[in-house]
């Protein structure tokens, strides 16, 4: 890696300097610094400048790719053990890693209500957040199993809502984990007859959905 | 089944040299055996046994294809 030194009349100075050289923002430099700079009496006699030596931080663009590939290359480990004959897709969006399973036996890894896909969405984000020491958001996907399940969520959300308002009695989901629950709130966050609270212990609770008295 | 289960637990801890899976097969239904070493327990069991489940529910979809079953054991 290359090191690059600067100065400047105070260590403020030294690092804009190095940034405005070097063409990126100073977020991205390691600075080492130096000499912090003294500006002397009356800032006439006796002042030092200060110096500096800043490397550049590894470019995100490379770290992305490594990421994206780490997931996706655990995955595929995984699911050459369970002998499922399928193929894996990478993207990234929005800062989360997708990444979808296509392939014949897709089926048998989303499992029910979501439950295979859930654990390995699980495992590989364990495994990819302890060897790249980071926390990556991911998503593992098939068939498009989540737009669905985000759809049918919502929907059985509306008719709960429905009920709820009909009876004026609160109504309570099956238990539910934290992904489908905040779905549940999301869908009926504008709903202002009505209010959504999750009850229960541990990973799955219940969201019951209340309606306001008037 | 033992090293879709070695592989993920080697993964998992921070002494893989430690991990030592055994099958003991079955006519339908196998047993694995998962041996860490005592600090690492608690990564592959989890919070709640929430890694454990997720390792049973994989090793589970596995199984159903090849028409078998097989118990995850967990050893102290």
């Amino acid at each position: 890696m290359e090191i690059y030194d600067f100065e400047g009349k105070t260590t403020q100075e030294a690092i804009e300097n190095a940034a405005r050289t070097l063409k990126v923002p100073a977020e991205d430099l390691n600075i080492d610094i130096i000499e912090p700079g003294s500006a002397g009496i009356f800032g006439l006699v006796g002042g030092r400048k200060a110096k500096i030596k800043v490397t550049l931080k590894s470019e995100p663009v490379l770290e992305e790719t490594d990421e994206l590939l780490v997931a996706r290359q655990t995955l595929e480990k995984i699911l050459s053990l369970i002998q499922v004959d399928v193929t894996v897709r990478s993207e990234r969006i929005d800062g989360k890693i997708n990444l979808i399973i296509d392939g014949n036996h897709s089926g048998l890894l989303i499992g029910r209500k979501g439950k295979t896909l859930d654990a390995l969405q699980y495992l590989v984000t364990k495994i990819v957040n302890k060897a790249l020491e980071k926390k990556i958001h991911l998503v593992i996907d098939a068939e498009n199993y989540r737009k669905r399940r985000t759809d049918s969520i919502t929907q059985l959300a509306l008719k709960m809502a429905e009920k709820a308002k009909r009876t004026r009695a609160p109504v309570a989901t099956n238990p539910l984990n934290p992904h489908d629950r905040r779905l549940v709130h999301l869908a009926l966050k504008e709903d202002e007859d009505l209010e959504t609270r999750s009850r229960g212990e541990g990973l799955l609770k219940k969201v019951v959905i209340f309606p306001k008295n008037k | 089944m033992k090293e879709l289960i070695t592989y993920i637990a080697k993964a998992l801890v921070d002494k893989p040299e430690e991990v030592n899976v055994t099958e003991i097969e079955g006519e339908q239904t196998s047993v694995i055996e998962l041996k860490v070493a005592k600090e690492d327990l608690g990564k592959v069991i989890g919070k709640q046994g929430r890694t454990a489940r997720a390792m049973r529910t994989i090793l589970s979809a596995a199984s159903t294809k090849i028409r078998k079953r097989s118990v995850l054991e967990i050893i102290e």
